[in-house]
This record gives C-alpha cells, sequence and structure tokens, in this order.
C-alpha cells in the first residue's frame, strides 16, 4: 500500500536554522495517519533527535500520540507530559498537529516538519486526488470527469491547445484533461450537448471561510454533544414507532433458557411432566449474581434440555413448557401492597425474587443494582433506545408511562436515590410531553431530553450526558453514585409490585425493511423467534440477516428455532451487508466516533497478532462494544469481533 | 475531507432522465450529508428504478462489491444519479464509462484532512510550513488572503475584512508572539514568497 | 519626476488620488486634475481597481495623466495579478516613463462588483516592494537578470496611524521599509493626537510620511467610515461637528474646514499631505488655501 502520510521532517539545514538558539526541547511526533498500519514506529522521531542531538542539544523528553490533529484527544494524552525544565516543544507532524499542539502549551511550539499535499485525501479511498472540492460541481457537464482536477489549469470550457499527443503541456505523464471528457462524452453521444453548453465561470466566492467555519462549528458540536464521539446511523424507526403494542398470540411451547441474565444461570426446581402455573417459579438464583425464573404460560414441563440460545449460539440448559393455552396464575401473584409502606430491602426482595434483570441488553440482575454498597444519588431510566429500528422502549414509554414512573419511584426508594431522571431522545417528543406531563408534580424527577446521537443508550454515555460524570475505567456507574435501568425494567418492577407478576413477558420491536409486517408485540419469554417473524409475515428477499436486538449489536440468527429472552428487544429483519475487509489505512475514524475515547484501530492488529499485553495498554477492556468503529470503518475491518477475541484473551488471562 | 450540498431541486429533477439508478453514499455522512433532505427529493423524482445506499464509494473495490447484486437494474439505466462528494461521482463515473452519471451535490473543502471530526485549525498543506515564525498559527489559512508579511491592513478592531467574524490572522499572531515574547520572528529579514511549483520537502539528510 | 526627490529637497509633498472610471472617457478626471489639482499637488495616485470594483487600468491612466503634463503615483494591489503580472506591469510601468509607484495588497475580491473572481495574493505589499527593488537591481524576483539599464522607481506603500492595533502596523511598517520602501501615504487620519503619537515612533525608519485625509463629506459616511473602513476613526466631537450646522455640512464645508485644520494640526510632524477626496477634488484648492499651503510649481 502507498504511504500518503502528508509531513515530511524539514530539511538539516533548515532545522539546523532554527534549533539554533533553542535548548531544553521536547519532542511530540503524531504517529501517522493514512498509511498502512504496519508498525508504530515513526522513524523521523528518531531522526530529528539525532540532528538535535549533533548540536549538542538537550532533548528534556518524546512522545509519540496518535492522532495529534484530533484535540480532545491529544489533549488528554498530552496533559501532565511535559517534564519541568521543558524549553521549547518540537512538533513532527502535519500542520493541524502542529496548531493543536501550539494551542495547548504556553510555551514556544516549532514545526520539525512541513506539510506537502498527498493525492487521495479526499475521499477515503486514497487512490489520486479526484475532487477539489470547489462548492460547484461540473461532473455532469463533463461526462463525470473533474475539469478542475483533471486539467492543469483547470480550465472549464474546453482545453488550452497546449497538449501534444492528448498529452498535457504541464506534465507529459498526465493526459490533457479536456481530451478525457471529450472522449467520454463522444462515448455517450454528449458531444453537441458538449458544444451547446454556455461559457462556465467559476465562482470563488463560493467556498468561503465563513461557510465552512459555521459548519465546522455546528458539526463540532453536534459531535462532541454530551460526550465524545458516536454516530448517527439511519434511524429507519418509522416503520413501527406509530404501530401500538399488540399482544402475540399464545406460544403453544415456550422454551425459558436458564441462562438470561449476567452472572451465574439459574438452576431448575420443576420437572418433566410436572404441571406449572403462569407466574410459578421453575429456576432458582444460584450466587449473588444470578437471577430466578417463572414460567410465562400454564402448563405441562415437557423437557428440561440443553437448547440453542440466541446470544452465545451453543445449546444451552432449558426448560420447555407446553402451555395449557389457559394461562392460570399461580397463587404467588398478588400484589405488594402500597408502595409508601414497603421498606427498601422489601422492595429489592420482590425485585429478586420476580427475576427482574435489566431489559436493555446485558440483562444485568436489578436487585444486585438496587442494593448498591455505595451511597446513590441519582436513578437514571434510559429511554433513548438509541439503537436504530427499535421502537420497544418509544411504545412502552408511550403505553405504560404509569407504571415506567412508579417503577422509577420505586426504584429510588429501594436505593435511596433522592433523585431520578428519565432520559429520553429527541426522536421520541410526544413520549417526553406525555412523561413531562406525568411528572409535572413530582418535584425529585426530572425528563431529560437528549439529542439523538448513538450510543447515547450505554450508561457510560448517558451518566456522562446527563451527570457529566465519567464512570471510571473497569467501574461501575455506582461509582459515580449513579444507576442506570432501562425504561421496561421500570415497568417490570411496577409489575412485580403492583401485581405481584414476574418477568414473563415483555414488550419487543419486530422490524427492519427486510420485515414484511413491522409492529411492537407483547410477546411471552420463551416464544420462538422463527414463531413470531411468521406472525409478522416473514421476511422479503434473499439476502436477509435476521438479528434478535439491534443492528448495531444484536445478534444475527442463522437458527430461528431460538426462544426470546427477557432483554431479547427486538427482532430485526435488514439487508445483509457485503463486505471485504482490507488493510487498515489509519484514517482514524473510528478514534473519532469511539464513545469510550478508545483507539479501536489498535485491536484491529493485535487481534490478529495476539498482542494481549498490547490490547491491555490500548484498554481493550473499556471497550463497550456499540460497534460504533466498526460501522464507521473505511476499511470494513469487523473491529468489534476482533475486540471480542482479545477481551477473551485477557479474561482467560493470557 | 469533504463536506457536500445537495443540488437544487429543479437540477436534480432536469438530470433524472429516463430510467434512473440513485447511488447514495454515507461513507462520511458523520462529516455531513443530507440524508433527510435527499431521501426527501428522491421521493419525487420520475423513473427512479432502484435506490442504493451504501458507504465509501470512494473506493472502486468497494463500490463494485456493493453494485454487484444490483448490476442487472444498473446495466437497464439511462441515468445513474450519485449523491456523494465528487471522488464518489468519478468512481462511480469510471466504472461505467458508457453511462450518464451525473453528481446531485456540491462538494466543499473541510479544513482538517482526516477523521470524522472537522478541526478548527487549518493547514494549508503548503510543504513550506510557516509554523516556527507565526507562534504557531497558520498564516496561509487564518489570513483570508494567505499572506506572508504581515497584515494587510484591512482589519476593522482586529477583525478581517473580509469576514467581520474572522479575527485577524496576522493579529493573532502578533499577540501570540507578543505573549511568548518572541515579537523579534516579526522583524524583517528577507520578504516570505511562497513556492507554488514544488512545494514538497525534500527529505534530510545527516 | 520621482517624488522621493521632492522629500529630498525638503518639500512639503503634496498628493490627491484620482480614481479612473468604470469606462474609458477620461475627459472628466483630465479636465478636474487640470483645473483643481495641477497647481495644488505634486502628484496624483490613481488607484487599481480601487474597492475591488473593476475599472479602467491604473497604468493607462497614469501614462495619459503624464502626457498631459501631470505627475501620475501608479498604484498596484496584488489582489488581481500574479508575480509574473506584478513585475511585468511595473516594467510596463518604467518604459511608460512612470516612476511613482505606491504597491498596496489590495482590498478582497468578496468586496467589489465581482465577488466571484479569484483572489491571487502571490505576493503582498511586502514581497511587491521586494520584488520592485529587484527589478532596480537588475533581477527579477526569480532571481533572472533583466536586460539592460535597471528602472528606477520612487517606492511607495501605506499605513495607518489610528489603526486600533498600531503596535501591529508599526511591525508590518517597520518590514515595508525594510524591503525597500521610501515613502509612505496613511490611511485617513481625523485624530491628530494619534497621528502625532505615531510618528514619535514612526520617525526612528527614517522615511517620508504623508498624512491621509478623507474629506467627511457627511455624518453618514463618518459612521459608515467608523463601521466599516480599516484604520479611519472620526471621533464624536468631529461627527458632532458635522451634525451642527447641516447646511454648511451640505455644502460641503465643514469638511474642507476639518481637511484643513487637521492639515494645520499636524503639518509640522508630517512630510507631506495625501488627500483622498473621493470626487470631491473641485475642494482642493479650498482645503489647502485654508490650512496656509500656497500654489506649487508643477513637476512632472
Amino acid at each position: 500500500m502507498e504511504d500518503y502520510t502528508k509531513f515530511k521532517l524539514k530539511r538539516k539545514e533548515e532545522l539546523d536554522a532554527v534549533l539554533a538558539d533553542k535548548n531544553d526541547l521536547f519532542v511530540v511526533a503524531c504517529n501517522k495517519c493514512f498509511k498502512e498500519l504496519d508498525s508504530f514506529d515513526e522513524p523521523e522521531c528518531g531522526l530529528f533527535e539525532e540532528i538535535a542531538k549533533e548540536q549538542g542539544k538537550n532533548i528534556v523528553g518524546s512522545a509519540r500520540i496518535d492522532f495529534l490533529c484530533n484535540e480532545p484527544l491529544t489533549s488528554k494524552s498530552f496533559e501532565g507530559l511535559l517534564p519541568e525544565g521543558t524549553k521549547n516543544v518540537f512538533v513532527i507532524s502535519c500542520g493541524l498537529g502542529i496548531q493543536t499542539i501550539a494551542g495547548l502549551v504556553e510555551m514556544p511550539v516549532y514545526a520539525a516538519s512541513d506539510t506537502v499535499i498527498v493525492d487521495g485525501h479526499h475521499g477515503m479511498a486514497l487512490t489520486t486526488t479526484l475532487c477539489d472540492a470547489c462548492g460547484q460541481c461540473y461532473l455532469n457537464l463533463t461526462g463525470g470527469i473533474c475539469p478542475v482536477v483533471d486539467c492543469s489549469k483547470s480550465l472549464l470550457n474546453g482545453q488550452c491547445g497546449g497538449a501534444k499527443n492528448g498529452k498535457c503541456e504541464v506534465d507529459k505523464e498526465m493526459d490533457c484533461g479536456w481530451q478525457l471528457i471529450y472522449n467520454r462524452l463522444e462515448k455517450q453521444g454528449r458531444l453537441q450537448e458538449m458544444l451547446n453548453q454556455p461559457v462556465e465561470l467559476r465562482d470563488y466566492s463560493k467556498v468561503n471561510h465563513k461557510f465552512v467555519s459555521e459548519y465546522v462549528k455546528s458539526v463540532r458540536e453536534e459531535r462532541y454533544e454530551g460526550y465524545y464521539g458516536g454516530i448517527h446511523p439511519t434511524e429507519f424507526k418509522e416503520l413501527s414507532e406509530h404501530s401500538s403494542l399488540v399482544r402475540f398470540p399464545e406460544p403453544l411451547n415456550v422454551v425459558i433458557p436458564m441462562s438470561q441474565h449476567a452472572g451465574a444461570p439459574a438452576e431448575p426446581i420443576v420437572e418433566v411432566g410436572q404441571q406449572v402455573k403462569m407466574g410459578q417459579k421453575i429456576a432458582q438464583a444460584v450466587g449473588p449474581i444470578s437471577s430466578a425464573l417463572h414460567a410465562s404460560v400454564s402448563g405441562t414441563i415437557v423437557a428440561v434440555e440443553p437448547r440453542l440460545h440466541p446470544i452465545s449460539g451453543l445449546e444451552a440448559l432449558a426448560i420447555v413448557i407446553q402451555s395449557d393455552g389457559k394461562n392460570t396464575l399461580d397463587d404467588s401473584v398478588k400484589p405488594a401492597g402500597d408502595l409508601d409502606k414497603l421498606s427498601a430491602d422489601e422492595i429489592i426482595e420482590i425485585v429478586r425474587e420476580k427475576g427482574v434483570v435489566g431489559m436493555g441488553g446485558a440483562g444485568f440482575p436489578t436487585a444486585v443494582k438496587l442494593k448498591s454498597p455505595k451511597p446513590i444519588e441519582l436513578v437514571l431510566l434510559n429511554g433513548c433506545e438509541c439503537e436504530p429500528i427499535l421502537t420497544a422502549d418509544h411504545r412502552v414509554l408511550l403505553e405504560y408511562a404509569d407504571e415506567v414512573v412508579y417503577g422509577l419511584k420505586a426504584m429510588m426508594k429501594a436505593s435511596g436515590a433522592p433523585k431520578g431522571v428519565i432520559a429520553i431522545e429527541d426522536n421520541k417528543l410526544d413520549a417526553v410531553e406525555l412523561l413531562q406531563a406525568k411528572t409535572a408534580d413530582i418535584e425529585n424527577i426530572e425528563i431529560v431530553v437528549a439529542k439523538t446521537k448513538y450510543p447515547q443508550g450505554a450508561e457510560k454515555m448517558l451518566i456522562k450526558r446527563v451527570m457529566g460524570k465519567s464512570v471510571p475505567s473497569g467501574g461501575l456507574p455506582m461509582d459515580v453514585g449513579a444507576i442506570v435501568c432501562n425504561v421496561s425494567t421500570a415497568k417490570a418492577v411496577s409489575d412485580a409490585i403492583q401485581l405481584g407478576m414476574p418477568l414473563i413477558e415483555r414488550v419487543m420491536t419486530v422490524s427492519g425493511n427486510r420485515m414484511n409486517k413491522p409492529g411492537n408485540y407483547l410477546v411471552k419469554i420463551g416464544t420462538s423467534v422463527k414463531e413470531i417473524v411468521n406472525h409478522c409475515g416473514d421476511v422479503k428477499g434473499d439476502d436477509v440477516t435476521i438479528k434478535i436486538g439491534g443492528p448495531m449489536m444484536g445478534f444475527a440468527q442463522a437458527n430461528l428455532n431460538v426462544p426470546m429472552l427477557k432483554c431479547s428487544n427486538g427482532i430485526i429483519a435488514v439487508e445483509t451487508t457485503v463486505k471485504e475487509a482490507v488493510e487498515c489505512i489509519k484514517c482514524g475514524r473510528c478514534a473519532d466516533v469511539c464513545p469510550m475515547e478508545l483507539r479501536p484501530l489498535y485491536f484491529t492488529k493485535y487481534a490478529l497478532s495476539e498482542d494481549w499485553e498490547g490490547m491491555k495498554t490500548q484498554n481493550t477492556m473499556d471497550c463497550i462494544e456499540c460497534g460504533s468503529c466498526e460501522y464507521i470503518c473505511s476499511s470494513k475491518i469487523p473491529i468489534v469481533e476482533r475486540i471480542k477475541i482479545g477481551k477473551t484473551a485477557i479474561r482467560e488471562g493470557k | 475531507m469533504l463536506i457536500t450540498q445537495l443540488k437544487s431541486k429543479e437540477t436534480i429533477e432536469a438530470l433524472a432522465q429516463g430510467k434512473t439508478v440513485i447511488i447514495n453514499c454515507h461513507g462520511c455522512k458523520e462529516v455531513y450529508f443530507a440524508e433527510h433532505e435527499a431521501d426527501e427529493l428522491q421521493k419525487d423524482l420520475n423513473g427512479v428504478t432502484q435506490i442504493i445506499t451504501t458507504d465509501y464509494i470512494c473506493n472502486p473495490d468497494n463500490l463494485k462489491l456493493q453494485l454487484k447484486k444490483h448490476t442487472d437494474v444498473i446495466n437497464a439505466a439511462d441515468t445513474i444519479l450519485v449523491f456523494s462528494c465528487g471522488v464518489g461521482v468519478q468512481t462511480v463515473a469510471a466504472l461505467f464509462e458508457g453511462k450518464k452519471v451525473y453528481s446531485c451535490c456540491d462538494t466543499y473543502p473541510l479544513p482538517g484532512f482526516q477523521g470524522v471530526t472537522p478541526l478548527n485549525v487549518d493547514c494549508g498543506q503548503c510543504g513550506e510550513c510557516y509554523l516556527n515564525g507565526t507562534g504557531g498559527i497558520c498564516p496561509i489559512t487564518a489570513c483570508s488572503k494567505s499572506l506572508l508579511n504581515g497584515q494587510c491592513g484591512g482589519a476593522k478592531e482586529g477583525m478581517c475584512e473580509v469576514d467581520k467574524e474572522m479575527e485577524c490572522g496576522w493579529e493573532r499572531i502578533y499577540r501570540k508572539l507578543e505573549k511568548l515574547n518572541k515579537l523579534d520572528n516579526m522583524k524583517y529579514e528577507a520578504p516570505k514568497v511562497r513556492n507554488y511549483h514544488n512545494p514538497n520537502a525534500e527529505e534530510p539528510t545527516i | 519626476m520621482r517624488i522621493t526627490e521632492l522629500f529630498q529637497r525638503g518639500e512639503f509633498v503634496l498628493t490627491a488620488e484620482v480614481g479612473p472610471p468604470k469606462g474609458v472617457e477620461l475627459d472628466h478626471l483630465i479636465k478636474d486634475a487640470h483645473e483643481y489639482l495641477k497647481t495644488r499637488v505634486h502628484a496624483l495616485n490613481v488607484t487599481d481597481n480601487q474597492s475591488s470594483v473593476m475599472r479602467t487600468g491604473s497604468l493607462a491612466t497614469c501614462k495619459v495623466l503624464k502626457d498631459e503634463g501631470l505627475l501620475p503615483i501608479f498604484q498596484i494591489t496584488c489582489r488581481d495579478r500574479n508575480r509574473i503580472a506584478l513585475q511585468s506591469d511595473v516594467l510596463s510601468a518604467a518604459l511608460l516613463g512612470i516612476e511613482n509607484l505606491l504597491l498596496l495588497t489590495g482590498d478582497y475580491t468578496t468586496l467589489g462588483d465581482h465577488p466571484q473572481a479569484k483572489p491571487v495574493f502571490d505576493l503582498d505589499s511586502v514581497s511587491l516592494i521586494h520584488a520592485v527593488k529587484r527589478l532596480e537591481e537588475g533581477f527579477d524576483i526569480a532571481g533572472n537578470a533583466v536586460d539592460g539599464a535597471p528602472p528606477k522607481f520612487a517606492k511607495g506603500a501605506v499605513v495607518s496611524p489610528c489603526s486600533d492595533s498600531v503596535d501591529v502596523q508599526l511591525a508590518k511598517m517597520e518590514a515595508k521599509v525594510k524591503a525597500g520602501c521610501e515613502y509612505f501615504q496613511t490611511q485617513g487620519v481625523y485624530e491628530p493626537e494619534k497621528f502625532i503619537k505615531f510618528m514619535e515612533q514612526a520617525k526612528q525608519f527614517g522615511v517620508p510620511v504623508q498624512l491621509g485625509l478623507i474629506i467627511p463629506k457627511n455624518v453618514g459616511m463618518c459612521r459608515y467610515m467608523n463601521a466599516n473602513v480599516a484604520g479611519v476613526h472620526v471621533p464624536d466631537d468631529m461627527i458632532k461637528e458635522l451634525q451642527a450646522d447641516k447646511e454648511k455640512t451640505k455644502a460641503g464645508d465643514t469638511g474642507v474646514e476639518i481637511c484643513a485644520r487637521l492639515i494645520k494640526e499636524c503639518k509640522d510632524y508630517a512630510q507631506g499631505v495625501h488627500i483622498m477626496s473621493l470626487g470631491w477634488e473641485n475642494r482642493i484648492p479650498e482645503i489647502l488655501d485654508m490650512a496656509g499651503i500656497a500654489p506649487i510649481t508643477p513637476v512632472v
């Protein structure tokens, strides 16, 4: 691969002159971008230091930083880096990096490099320069060949007459751009069109500082809104956001895997042949982080055996119940009484007993969160639903607003939090309005409207957005005094207390542009995905991927004979993406969008070379697997997959 | 790094002749792409046989891969409308030399040329870095006229004559040097004149 | 004749600005020059597409004025020409016997009547002064020898004594002097105390400076300049003065009085006066009379 680095060390004579009256130097080198990620060593840094040492200069220190121009990340990396006694900073980088450092430090900053124009930095494909960004595209008149770039003189009204044998007078290796245009238009039968063109004049005022600077300001505000990075995938929520909840038809069988939460799988307490009622406990929690399971239908236990698990893709122990279609309620399902009369511990016990777990994704047992060893100042209900396509939480907010508020109050009481917040993204304004009305009289509950940006629903992002605090590396929300729960979880807490109903059904979205009949459904836990897809009119086309969850973090399913879990918020059918991974070109987009402020490009390399130490140095374990890096990757590298490999290796102690 | 603006609706309508295939590139969407405006506009166009939304069409290999399953409908089309930067349009045009490939966007340059995030700082890639004499503020990009030997005199209360909301680059440089106690840098030794011919710096040799 | 010779002789050098029209009818300009300026100012600055508005060229107009027995100063900006065209025009000026130059960077293109035009700014005022100096030394800016006897010019530039950042102005002024500038004309001055203070600092460069004056025609013009024109500030009491007697101001008399007064107050600190009348050439004799400056014998 060609090297598109756009800076070169200045000539030695020039460096000698700049260095002459300066001493006590700190050297900063930018790890180059737009080049194959093949080594992490940039020779210029050493070369410069040699030149400086030859002059007898004292070098107080040096640093190599990725994407020096990325001010938010660079300012962090640079913090406290300059040793005492530093008098001058020399930077080896393109002009952007030099200016970033010059803006960060008070002392004089010098450029040790010159920035050169390289082909192909417009567009991500590192080919040749194809576009001059003139703001007045002429390609429609020229058969898709750019006269501004492909003609040395950027002529707009035909060739200058200087070409010889079709080659440009400025560069004999270069084809005459207008000759190419002529040939292309002739081929398309458009010569008359070309001859009829009125005289073209370029408008140089189109690309002006004002337009660009105002634009930059707006984009930067959006990019750093709430938290660093993030992306804006197409939402496709219109497919189902206005479809009211429908109760899914009674399943004949339900398959309830013992593992549907973070922590240890539950242990069956029923036997094959046994009759169970709806809401009856069928499996008990094992250990501190585990959760009980309940029958979602009344009927007969027909099997306790390994079945295909939708997340692991492996067989795992499950209880299969054949429904008698009666949904006879278990005696244990009865209201717990007035919330005011319940103690914090009683609420936590109900939540534990009724098998409530986080319903946004990971399925962490809610009772464990509520029983925080650290003081909690805020219960943060997550109604962001930042995943595209999914609208389940949106419908819960609209159709169970009272239950959500009740659940929040219960969790505040259980955790001793003085304050509650329901965070909703601004693409659900109807839900915002409704919840604002419902909570208008409640002093300590606030509705926060967050500007839509993925992955806002990730708890660490949401905490940053709402509280302005960062959860420390490896830490939990409680470390900053917060509990984050999904709005569906709040509804489940409400059901557990008000009805005595354990978590046996949930709201889910069945959608995607390849699903024939998108909608939102109230589905029993354990219902077969295949049944649900069939019920929704099956999928369109043959290049379809079905996922449980959203398009960003959902799990693709090859075999639809898997059950719905407590944390399955949707089934989507989308067009299968075709991609072939190529080498990383260090375009830096992954580092620009990573909300955890990591540098995912390293993971792609370290996973392949099994460099687990490198993985640790780059804080792989902090990755939340949101997939933003993979989404934006111009080289189509399966970054998340490689990150998971690294995480597994580190967990295994490699 | 580029940003795009949609051409006017009338212009695009006039371009959509006969059977039309639309290609949207979302690769640089985080930088800028008027996704919703483009969607709305495409709904009203006549003769559209297929809308393909993909990313990084500036990469010819990726473009080919993404268009593979649409080969038939593209072959049958009279016109291909591309909603992308100028690089993407030309990549498509080069792939289908015999087809009318039209651009539906105008492309603008963006300060900063890596990553997704547009930067406040700017570099003219002149190949002869002047930052050493200017306190780390680039005269090529911070001055509307890219002057190298000091301000033009057109600034009023420190603001540029070209854009009254932009600070005069040379006043910024002067103040920065003053702060660094490096005003000597402003002292004239020889005029600085740009070399437009061969901006590529030479490699140093030891 | 080069006006530097006048400075050397110790003369108080008087110049006025004329702008070529958009079109080739120069009769009016020539008539006014003869009638009001010929015996009152030593030389006439001819503007170069002033304010980025396209007009007849400065060089050709200079030649016409010279043929009329007037002494022109060829103003050159860097806005519209690259270094090839600039040096070429400087040599052309020498060929036509035009020896006085005022070398400027130039207003930006978008401020004028062709905002779509490509702004050039290949050189700037400092490098242009340097380029002219090199031509005088027998070389072009690329180091190629110029055939025959090299030309010789009076190389002038501008400076704004009443700028909101005088320190930055002085730094650039020094660069211009070092590059070879031999005289300065200032931006319009309305605050004598600022001018005097500036001149005390500018003295060190040992280069003559002409006090620049823009005739204040009315209150609106002053307010506009205060808001928009770089380096110009009309103080409040002067605006009040223009407001006081509306009839008198309308007749142009207040502006004339102000200019005369400014000349008197600054005269001892300047080496000449440069009047930018913006179409009021006919008032220049009055201003000079009122300031006690006698008519001159024309030089060519």
